[in-house]
């Protein structure tokens, strides 16, 4: 995998030399077509049955598959095909262990098949939230600590699960052994937001609305791309970004094919760790991400701080970095409940191109000039 | 092998000591996760180097060398205090509770009462709740392990006692932990693997401060520590208050250990396994010897795993304590069995 896009990027390189005007936008091109389809899951249609593969569902796994069959209701069960892999859709009783599930059903019109969620105490939008209170959305407790009983209680179709590792996948899947069918969700592994998007086509199979999930995706990647190619086409410089924040001796770093970075790129933006190429977040000295921060021009989702002062309070070594002084700190808290819910862990999924938006914007206010931050706000 | 070598070579075993603990301290200044050249290093100690050289060595090499020269100093000598209170060479801070009561401080702020009051890290009471917590949960502990302590006669059940408090506190953190949110674990995780950055000046004096007042007390003591070694019929024959001493030196571990602590989290294995090396190294019993010596070893065995923990050049960083026990543990393993057993020590 590695290999393959430094072999790109070395034929990208040749290339450009040969037409160095418009390089920027053949790397893009290239890169995109490469990277904006969703990899951990494929679909595969015949006759009325839909062959679902989810590919390594969590951080690590390597060859893992799981193969779903999704069967009409009254169809009959080919033969060959093991009655253990079959969901017969629509589902009408889903769980939600995430609340990036709750956004996707919400986004399609299908609230009503949510029989169940975890987390329910972070959830922002107010009409789940009015479910949640009114008993009708149980929690059904988090990972570690699932009310079992409750779950088998609920009678769902199905549980929308997501495998941080291993063996807390291994958790989940025991709830099969008590009758729960239980798909993984990847899509938080998806490395590009289009490809984390594109995972809205599962569920608009499961609830009976493909159609809707189909056009909601192509509207979205066709905004998406259309914003990012304005960027390119724009003679716009590109600021370096800042991004996350130090936990006492630590800084994460997102790598720059992660989710936000790609989000950063395709904004316009430098990443200012744009050389780090890993499967997920690597912890660095605060020194190291403070050496190369010295040279940043925008500083993006800096933890959970709310203003400038919890920055300085953190780590007053923070103060002294120039994009700290000229107050280019951008967070994702817009639009929070007083709980702690945050509508950037919940809707963006399903729209990175207002999430896009809002980063051009901060990146290149020209561009955008009558745009509203919607998830993000300049901390002061 | 029981008496103390003779005092020249102690003495100038002392000064090796001494100077590599220099040597380590100058090549934690020098050396991190981004290179500095010596005389960029050399230019910012003294207030003439670039800008952001000078961030890097006074804001942040500094401050993590002298954390942990001062915590690696009290934790060794915490745990030397406690081994020789028990007799017991596997007593320590961490043994006695004194570290998960800290940690139950913390974990208690943490995953209750800052939510409870929507105090968010990062704001101006978050860091100050954290280490007052850890002082507070410290200081229970060794209260009630002092209570304990003043009605019993036999230091043996005392120490059983803090053993089993020890492990009430870890069972009380664990179902705190199963009733909290991700966000809030990650954040208690890592302050369990313990940390010497991100410490002010201001911090900085007040362990500092702490760990004086605790050594003073400490060097105080060298008389009845040295009684305690030959037993406790043997101290009260040569007029040591046992109730009185025990108490003082329970403080006093508490105080040191505590404090580091709240600062940095739990240290790992240095309470336990330096004293060890002390003895080891001037092959002596005696605490003249042995305090000094404990202090200085750990604060070298502090900066060695800082050192390694930075992982110098890439830019990467593992937990500290990670590093700590696995440098210490070979140590004190190879120590026991080439001694074939370090019990005959107390």
């Amino acid at each position: 995998m590695r290999f393959s896009f430094i072999l790109l990027a070395a034929i990208l390189a040749l290339y450009s030399c040969n037409s160095s005007d418009n390089s920027g936008k053949i790397s893009a091109d290239a890169q995109r077509a490469v990277k904006t389809k969703a990899t951990r899951f494929s679909l595969e249609e015949k006759d009325d049955i839909t062959r679902l593969v989810i590919n390594d569902p969590w951080q690590n796994a390597s060859g893992e598959q799981l193969v779903f069959y999704l069967v009409p209701h009254g169809e009959v069960i080919p033969a060959k095909i093991s009655p253990e892999n079959v969901i017969r859709v629509p589902v009408s009783r889903m769980i939600c262990m995430s609340t990036t599930h709750l956004a996707a059903l919400s986004a399609l019109g299908a609230t009503d098949v949510i029989a169940g969620a975890s987390g329910t105490n972070l959830v922002y939008d107010a009409s789940l939230r009015k479910s949640i209170e009114e008993g009708i959305i149980p929690d059904v407790g988090y990972e570690g600590s699932l009310d079992r009983e409750l779950i088998v209680a609920l009678r769902p179709d199905l549980l929308m699960a997501y495998g941080v590792s291993a063996s807390s996948s291994e958790q989940m899947r025991k709830m099969s052994d008590m009758g729960v069918k239980v798909i993984f969700n990847a899509d938080y592994l998806e490395e590009h937001p289009l490809a984390r998007c594109e995972w809205i086509k599962i569920f608009g199979l499961l609830t009976g609305k493909k159609e809707k999930a189909d056009s909601l995706y192509s509207a979205v990647t066709e905004n998406y791309l259309r914003l990012a190619e304005m960027v390119r086409d724009s003679s716009e410089s590109r600021p370096a970004v800042l991004l996350g924040a130090p936990w006492e001796d630590v800084w994460y770093i997102s790598p720059s094919n992660s989710y936000i970075g790609s989000l950063i790129s395709d904004a316009g933006g430098q990443y200012l760790f744009d050389d780090l190429t890993a499967p997920n977040s690597l912890p660095f000295a605060v020194e190291a991400v403070f050496r190369r921060a010295t040279r940043a021009d925008v500083w993006i989702n800096p933890g959970t701080a709310g203003s400038l002062d919890e920055i300085a309070e953190y780590d007053h070594r923070m103060t002294k970095l120039a994009v700290y002084k000229s107050g280019s700190v951008w967070n994702n808290r817009n639009r929070m409940t007083p709980a702690g819910g945050n509508d950037y862990w919940e809707t963006a999924v399903v729209r990175p191109d207002l999430l896009l938006s809002d980063l051009i914007s901060i990146l290149h206010p020209r561009l955008l000039p009558d745009h509203e931050l919607w998830y993000f706000m300049k901390l002061k | 092998m029981n008496g103390p070598t003779s005092r020249l070579s102690a003495g100038m075993i002392f000064l090796m000591l001494l100077l590599l603990l220099f040597l380590l301290f100058a090549l934690d200044l020098l050396s991190g996760s981004t290179h500095l050249e010596m005389r960029d290093v050399l230019a910012s100690l003294f207030g003439s180097g670039t800008e952001h050289g000078e961030i890097i060595v006074m804001q942040f090499r500094l401050p993590k060398a002298l954390t942990a020269v001062i915590a690696g100093a009290a934790m060794a000598v915490s745990g030397l205090l406690m081994q020789t209170l028990f007799r017991n060479p596997l007593a320590g801070p961490d043994v006695l509770g004194v570290s998960s009561g800290a940690g139950l401080g913390v974990a208690l702020t943490l995953l209750t009462l800052t939510p409870l009051l929507s105090i968010r890290s990062g704001s101006p009471l978050y860091g100050w709740s954290m280490i007052l917590a850890a002082w507070a949960g410290a200081g229970v502990v060794m209260t009630v392990i002092m209570t304990v302590a003043a009605r019993m006669r036999d230091i043996m059940s005392v120490l059983i006692i803090g053993l089993l408090l020890a492990g009430a506190i870890s069972s009380i953190v664990s179902l705190l932990q199963y009733f909290s949110n991700e966000t809030m674990l990650k954040t208690y995780v890592i302050w369990t693997m313990g940390n010497l950055g991100n410490m002010s000046y201001m911090q900085i004096k007040i362990l500092a401060l702490a760990v004086a007042a605790g050594s003073a007390i400490a060097l105080l003591m060298v008389k009845p520590l040295n009684a305690l070694l030959m037993g406790e019929i043997f101290s009260k024959t040569v007029g040591v208050n046992l109730k009185r001493t025990r108490l003082i030196l329970l403080a006093t571990a508490s105080i040191l250990a505590g404090s580091v602590t709240a600062f940095c989290g739990p240290i790992a294995f240095l309470g336990v396994a330096v004293p060890h090396i002390a003895r080891l190294i001037f092959s002596s019993n005696d605490h003249r010897i042995l305090m000094p010596a404990s202090a200085i070893c750990g604060a070298v065995i502090l900066l060695v795993s800082d050192l390694i923990s930075t992982l110098p050049g890439s830019g990467q960083i593992v937990p500290v304590n990670t590093v700590t026990s696995l440098i210490g543990i070979p140590v004190v393993l190879w120590i026991i069995a080439g001694r074939k057993g370090i019990g005959r020590r107390f």
